[in-house]
């Protein structure tokens, strides 16, 4: 056995799992299948073609990508509004025609010349525009039938003057210098595409009429409810796309100076391949410029390679058909299963031994022998409460807990049967403690460090901290901060439980068994915040040991209790206190005996502790067992322990029915009583402590007696 | 080979014999309150296996059967025979003999046959005895529900996925007996329909009709809970008892071998995620998410190991109506019950009660 879970440690210690969750949480991740084909085909046509990775072929290839890159650019922008845009052929050998006519046989100026043959593919795109924007035609139907009626007016423009238009040449530097011109090496064609990718990139994902173009191909509706004139933008793309493959026509002619009837046939299908290939989405709404640009890379590489292998006519549109079917079928089986997949993988349990279980068998003899002292708690706000993690006193002595419905609550003293709404934060409160100018502090679920001023102002303090090296998902925002503690110099240290769950399934982390969480001080001087402590298993309660240097820390699923010391000699250690709990620690309060609280929010079982060395189990569960029926850390009875500050423990609390206080989550010890909380009970809990200080104030402890 | 691949396909992909769906508590199995609603004549520990000895209602309680005095209303139960062992099964006959299964033995009380015992069956020790039946004064049919585990040791031979039982016919006069059927995932019900009889099957999740001569045939498949004793009602239909619920987090335990073993090996088993009588006495038992308390409310419908059913079956053996005590309620574990005029006693072996449900109530729910 021992041998087995020996391998199942190091299995799970050297391969983390996780990382293919967070992966797949990621947008880029839709191009990884793309560029994995590109690598593929690369290494392939190299191992089959002599000379196909040398400069001079790559120079060659890149100068007839230039022209099938603008052209899926545009057809990329319009898929990504949702449309296609057939007609690109036609026009690109329109565009191809008339550079060719305005050139050389009218011999207009390049500077005159040029920019009319965009605008007139503009028109051509506009005209589509119109159809499919405005008058709400079918996109396929409308530029398909856009396709055929260019090509027939190319077709008898060449029939007339084919001839002419090629029958004398220019003499220009720059004409020469758009078909054979270099820049640092790279053919100037495949330059400005680049160029182009780059602006349309900006475009599209740093400004407003971009981004309403993902957002009407995600949801014509919602964009439409968003205030976007959908009607506009959907036209814009086609005329985007006429004049993209307006410049594509002019490369071509300028490079081949060819007014063949083949220009631009069957184009449209090749650069539609090459946008899908790339990882945008027929659907639209999903989508980018780099992926085109990469679809129109792989697409080029393809078919320029097959045709140096020498294969009888038809193997290349066959080659280009096979593709755009894998690409499409990749595309709608790939948006279908992701988020599948992702639920599935999402959570991946490590390995985790757990410590012995200590019995809590009064028979046994452990300080943990269970009783039932809580049952003697008297109720405050019961059923009022509902999510109140921990409490807190002021100066007047009344009680503060938080509420899962993002307030925070306040039980006026002295018999605690007023309550109000002291003050609404919009995330669940946690841990909650008051600094010297009687101002509470709270930990928020989902939102970081905040400060609740005396006359009810909310101030974020800390949401975010250093981002974690090489780390995938972006762990710089808090997503659970959940106890803290004052530091003499005013610094906080709180924990965050978890960086991967939020506050709804908070007990789906204990699953794992990994170290998700971490220690973070918050520096009022700079107002900066520092991870100090990362990878620990859901670190919880937080408490100041009280000789300014160290503090304690539990980690809940771990069910130990640590020490860490921020300042002194031993600055930076870490020592474990408590290794075994027998229950899930909590909060960490100051008792009036110089000694310590800690809740434990529920109980160790052992069905868990064995599954908890059984990774590949816990796994297999989370995938093929439904959500509540998943096995759980016994949340449903919980209980007080007191030990000193070497860890020893002294005497433990019990409500063994769990009837009143099923969970504990927090403690507080103010004025004789210890106050209770759990944050699914439905009351807060008030225990006499037999011959406790009556005058005792966690606060004093901190900020001194008042005078 | 193929089916070998195919099985490992399954056990990969969590489909066909791997997968883990459980069938819901829907028609005539709808969940209500009435086994916790009904008024308890008696707590005692553990009661099980009532039958009616002419006229007089037995049941069992660790090793002792007891008598429900007077009309089973309410007073102390007398107690009538004791044994050294748990009593694992008995069946009465309308001439006064009481057939008493305890772990390795079966022995006759009253009539004529008075103190006779049976310690083998077919040449094997009679090591775990499920439930027994007369059929006519002189055989008797005996479950066997496994040749690995004694009757206290269930919860070890479902986690073991035994099917070792096995079905018996005694004769009385000459202790002879014939196998009626064998290979059976412990059979821990029976009951005789005229010459057929009907076994409950409880790994199998079914109930099974064996007809002189033929093979065993389903006859109510797919409960979504494992299935205990049988008693005829009046009606001519009968009553089935299902002692503990299916869970999907347990069938998923089934699959899964080697957390199996390790939990069988290290956890007492009190404390395995595996069905149980009774549930949430200590906080060492394994719970499941939807079962947390939330505002100190557990829920109806939250996840449980134990629960209490008691089904109504028609003549033709199909489910009609039942009664329930569900993860909220205390009444589980229900392993017998035997209809008593216009009520139907129902022995909670988990709950360590016997109910007294008015039978008018459950028409209520029809």
């Amino acid at each position: 056995m021992i041998n087995s879970d020996t391998i199942a440690k190091w299995r799970y210690r050297l391969v983390p799992d996780h990382i293919i969750g967070e992966i797949l949480t990621k947008e880029w991740i839709d191009t990884a299948i793309p560029v994995l084909m590109l690598l593929v085909s690369v290494l392939t046509f190299s191992a089959l073609l002599p000379h196909f990775l040398s400069w001079n072929g790559v120079v060659e290839l890149l100068r007839q990508m230039g022209e099938l890159t603008f052209v899926t650019l545009g057809m990329a922008v319009v898929i990504m509004a949702g449309g296609i845009d057939l007609s690109a052929g036609s026009v690109f050998a329109l565009a191809n025609f008339t550079t060719l006519g305005l050139v050389n046989y009218l011999q207009w100026p390049l500077a005159v010349a040029l920019p009319l043959v965009v605008l007139i593919c503009a028109a051509c795109g506009l005209i589509n525009g119109l159809l499919v924007g405005y008058l709400r035609l079918r996109a396929f139907l409308t530029t398909l039938a856009m396709l055929i009626i260019l090509r027939a007016l190319v077709d008898w423009l060449l029939f007339n003057w084919g001839t002419v238009v090629v029958a004398n040449t220019i003499e220009s530097d720059v004409w020469d210098f758009l078909s054979f011109g270099t820049v640092l090496g790279i053919p100037f064609n495949y330059l400005s595409a680049l160029v182009a990718a780059v602006a349309l990139h900006i475009f599209l994902t740093r400004m407003r009429p971009g981004w309403h173009i993902r957002a009407v191909g995600g949801s014509r509706r919602s964009a439409h409810n968003a205030g976007i004139d959908v009607r506009r933008t959907v036209c814009f793309t086609y005329v985007l796309s006429g004049v993209l493959t307006g410049v594509a026509g002019i490369l071509y002619a300028a490079r081949l100076d060819n007014a063949g009837t083949e220009a631009g046939v069957g184009l449209e299908v090749v650069a539609l391949t090459a946008a899908v290939l790339g990882g945008n989405s027929l659907g639209g709404g999903r989508g980018s410029i780099p992926k085109a640009a990469l679809g129109a890379f792989i697409v080029a590489l393809f078919t320029n390679s097959l045709l140096r292998f020498s294969l009888p006519s038809g193997a290349n549109p066959l080659a280009i058909g096979m593709i755009l079917l894998i690409a499409v079928a990749t595309d709608v089986r790939w948006l279908k299963n992701r988020n599948k997949l992702l639920s599935r993988i999402y959570v991946s349990p490590t390995y985790f031994a757990p410590p012995p279980l200590v019995s809590t068998d009064p028979a046994a003899g452990t300080p943990y022998a269970i009783n039932n002292k809580l049952q003697e708690a008297e109720p405050i706000g019961l059923d009022q409460v509902d999510g109140a993690e921990d409490i807190a006193f002021d100066r007047d002595d009344n009680l503060y807990a938080g509420s899962r419905h993002g307030d925070i609550i306040r039980f006026m003293a002295p018999d605690y049967k007023k309550v109000e709404i002291f003050a609404h934060i919009g995330g669940q409160p946690l841990g909650l403690h008051f600094d010297r100018e009687d101002s509470l502090f709270a930990c928020v679920s989902g939102m970081g460090l905040y400060k609740i001023t005396r006359d009810r102002q909310n101030i974020r303090l800390s949401d975010e901290t250093n981002r974690t090296l090489f780390s995938i998902i972006d762990d710089s925002r808090m997503r659970f901060a959940d106890d803290m503690d004052f530091a003499p110099d005013g610094r906080v240290f709180f924990s965050e439980a978890t960086i991967r769950y939020d506050i709804f399934d908070w007990a789906t982390d204990s699953i794992e068994g990994r170290g998700n969480g971490r220690i973070i001080c918050w520096n009022p001087h700079t107002n900066t915040s520092r991870t100090v402590l990362s990878k620990r298993m859901f670190p919880n309660g937080i408490c100041m040991t009280g000789d300014d240097v160290s503090l304690f820390f539990a980690e809940t699923w771990a069910g130990r209790i640590s020490r860490y010391w921020f300042d002194g000699p031993r600055k930076g250690r870490v020592e474990c206190v408590i290794p075994d709990m027998p229950g899930y620690p909590d909060n960490i309060r100051r008792a009036s005996d110089g000694n310590f609280w800690v809740a434990m929010l529920g109980m160790r079982t052992p069905a868990l502790d064995v599954a908890m060395k059984m990774p590949g189990f816990r796994r297999r569960m989370a995938q093929r067992v439904a959500f509540e029926e998943w096995i759980y850390p016994n949340i449903n009875t919980g209980g007080v322990v007191k030990f000193d500050i070497d860890g020893k423990i002294i005497e433990s609390l019990w409500d063994a029915s769990g009837e009143k206080h099923p969970m504990i989550t927090s403690i507080r010890e103010h004025k004789g009583y210890l106050y209770l909380a759990g944050v699914y009970n439905n009351r807060i809990g008030r225990y006499k402590i037999p011959g406790a200080d009556l005058e005792f104030n966690d606060r004093h402890l901190y900020w001194g007696r008042p005078q | 080979m193929m089916r070998g691949l195919r099985d490992r396909l399954d056990t990969f992909w969590g489909r066909g014999a791997a997968a883990v769906t459980v069938p819901s508590m829907d028609g005539a199995l709808r969940p209500n309150n009435l086994l916790d609603q009904a008024p308890v004549p008696l707590s005692i520990p553990e009661p099980d296996n009532l039958v009616d000895c002419a006229g007089e209602i037995l049941f069992s309680s660790a090793g002792v059967v007891f008598a429900l005095a007077g009309d089973a209303a309410a007073g102390r139960p007398v107690p009538k025979y004791q044994f050294d062992q748990p009593i694992a099964c008995l069946a009465a006959h309308e001439s006064g003999v009481l057939a008493v299964g305890v772990s390795g033995e079966i022995a006759l009380r009253g009539g004529a046959r008075d103190g006779k015992s049976f310690k083998q069956v077919g040449g094997a020790p009679l090591l775990c005895p499920t439930a027994l039946a007369f059929d006519g004064p002189d055989a008797l049919i005996v479950c066997l529900g496994s040749t690995a585990n004694p009757p206290q040791e269930w919860k070890r031979d479902l986690m073991q996925r035994n099917a070792s039982g096995s079905v018996w016919r005694i004769d009385l006069a000459t202790g002879s007996a014939t196998r009626l059927a064998d290979g059976l995932g412990y059979p821990n019900g029976v009951l005789l329909v005229g010459r057929d009889l009907r076994i409950s099957e409880a790994w199998r999740h079914r109930v099974l009709l064996v007809k002189p001569g033929a093979a065993p045939a389903a006859l109510l498949e797919h409960l979504p809970g494992y299935p205990a004793r049988m008693t005829a009602s009046a009606d001519g239909g009968s009553w089935l008892c299902v002692f503990a619920p299916r869970r999907q987090m347990v069938e998923f335990v089934l699959r899964e071998k080697a957390y199996r073993e390790r939990m069988m090996r290290e956890v007492h088993p009190d404390h395995w995620m595996a069905p149980a009588l009774r549930s949430g006495r200590s906080f060492l038992e394994p719970i499941q998410g939807g079962a947390v308390k939330h505002l100190g409310i557990s829920k109806p419908w939250a996840p449980t190991r134990s629960y209490g059913l008691v089904i109504r079956l028609d003549v033709s053996g199909s489910p009609v109506v039942s009664a329930h005590s569900r993860a909220d309620g205390v009444r589980h574990g229900v392993t017998s019950c035997l209809e008593f005029g216009d009520r139907l006693l129902v022995a909670s072996k988990g709950g360590g009660v016997i109910a007294s449900l008015e039978l008018a109530e459950l028409d209520t729910e029809l």
